[in-house]
């Protein structure tokens, strides 16, 4: 290899701990319900994105709670996470959310949309398959490392789906510090 | 002798919030100024924050159009105001992890975080409950608990599980669990280093938000003045009363030495300045030889 190849190699690759050195679809802004709807005025449209809610809900909690126990994996040492109550009902909900992908029917112009929580889904299902596989002690490092790259990855793909005016977003800010008059004359 | 320097720092605010939030039970009693802040303790070669605020570019326009959050400002411009860079950082203190008290950490590169690790335990227990629990969740971002699992892999991340003393020298940590949320913390400053402290400043987080939560009227029982709890607990207003008698026997009830961050009135308890920003920063002590940042 010539030294010209080396260095077009080494700076086109990305890092371990980089997100886009996992492989599939990037988690890349894409033109939500909302932008869809007015630029389409699709009643499909509104169908789709009142459809997304459960599904971006499910992923939201699962990427959340995955989180979590990576950070207690890591930071315990303790690997007993999969045998967590927590944990069957993260599986049980990311199975109702395969459930209703399987179901979504993303109207022309949003499959790109419908493409990213379904790599939320599939990178949240390859953190949530890992768990069993740790063992006791400091000898989870590179799983966790992996694992640690691909929660940040759903959670990219989630967020690369969110939309404000679809009522797809990340924070529920109804009692937060914050909601005040304009919230108020709002209603 | 005082070891550190404490100011608070106003980054954004809301200009009318419902009072009702600010103090339990407090219902048709109109609006007040609620300011987002955080806290930097300054002292013995270190720079220390209580809480990081929240990120604009996540919530800045849901925020700005639908609350009336104003007047976000970077930590850089922050900071500034006290002669230092988020680069300086090196402790972090969470409170809790909500967005805005958790939501901003990687603007603080070179800081390690320290966090309940009831408040991440009980945030995943809360994340599994049915969706008509959905409430539990409030104003918990997804995102930071993600950047968390980042920090941890850098070791940059450490869980505490109840008190813990000297963190830093003279700087404790104590826990107000199913309080606010599920692990609230409050942190002591005893800034003359000695165990049994004169000088004993509690910067208390979200477990008070104002002055109006250690003193307000006691009429209606019939005592001069009492405890009443922050409007908004995940816990239970109960823990929040028994962690504000923590917090002010700690300060042998000398209420000035309990700190709210989310007070106006501030300025008129120590000296203050509004900058060019249109934001506070309080000086709530100065470490021996350090310059006010507000005369």
């Amino acid at each position: 290899m010539s030294s010209i190849d080396l260095f077009t190699r080494l700076t086109s690759t990305h890092k371990p701990d980089c997100i886009l050195s996992l492989h599939g679809p990037a988690p890349e802004a894409v033109p939500d319900p909302e932008q869809m709807a007015r630029a389409l005025g699709s009643e499909a449209v509104s169908v789709y994105a009142t459809a997304c809610r459960p599904i971006y809900e499910d992923m939201r909690r699962i990427i959340g709670q995955l989180a979590g126990l990576l950070i207690l994996a890591r930071l315990t040492e303790r690997p007993e996470m999969a045998d967590l109550t927590e944990m069957k009902s993260c599986q049980s909900r990311w199975q109702d959310a395969a459930q209703r992908l399987g179901t979504l029917v993303a109207p022309p112009g949003l499959d790109r949309h419908k493409l990213q929580l379904e790599s939320a889904h599939a990178f949240s299902g390859r953190v949530m398959g890992t768990f069993p596989e740790l063992r006791a002690g400091n000898v989870n490092g590179a799983q966790l490392d992996r694992m640690s790259v691909q929660i940040k990855r759903a959670y990219a793909h989630l967020n690369a789906a969110s939309s404000v005016k679809a009522s797809l977003q990340m924070v529920d800010f109804s009692q937060a510090c914050c909601s005040c008059d304009a919230l108020v004359a709002a209603r | 002798m005082a070891d550190y320097s404490i100011w608070v720092l106003e980054y954004c605010y809301v200009s009318k919030y419902h009072k009702s939030g600010v103090l339990y039970g407090a219902h048709n009693q109109g609006y007040v100024k609620l300011p987002y802040c955080y806290v930097v303790i300054k002292g013995r070669h270190h720079v220390a924050m209580i809480d990081v605020g929240y990120n604009d570019k996540a919530y800045g326009k849901v925020l700005g159009d639908r609350f009336g959050v104003a007047n976000w400002r970077d930590p850089k411009v922050v900071l500034a105001e006290v002669g230092l860079t988020p680069e300086d950082v090196d402790t972090c203190f969470i409170s809790h992890a909500h967005f805005d008290h958790f939501g901003n950490v990687e603007d603080f590169p070179k800081a390690k975080f320290y966090i309940q690790e009831r408040e991440i335990s009980k945030w995943v227990w809360a994340m599994s409950l049915p969706d008509r629990m959905r409430w539990m969740m409030v104003a918990v971002d997804p995102g930071d608990i993600v950047r968390g699992v980042g920090l941890a892999a850098d070791k940059r991340l450490v869980t505490v599980d109840g008190a813990m003393e000297d963190v830093l020298p003279g700087i404790d940590l104590h826990s107000a669990p199913d309080s606010h949320t599920w692990g609230s913390m409050w942190v002591t400053v005893r800034n003359d280093g000695q165990k049994q402290s004169e000088d004993t400043w509690v910067l208390a987080g979200d477990l008070v938000y104002q002055f109006d939560n250690l003193k307000s009227s006691g009429a209606v029982v019939d005592v001069e003045t009492m405890y009443t709890p922050v409007g908004l607990a995940v816990g239970s207003q109960t823990n929040l009363i028994l962690a504000t008698e923590e917090m002010m026997s700690q300060v042998r009830y000398e209420a000035r030495r309990v700190i709210p961050i989310h007070e106006e009135r501030l300025r008129d308890a120590f000296p203050s300045r509004i900058t060019n920003e249109g934001l506070r920063v309080t000086e709530i002590c100065l470490a021996d030889g350090e310059e006010s940042k507000v005369a």
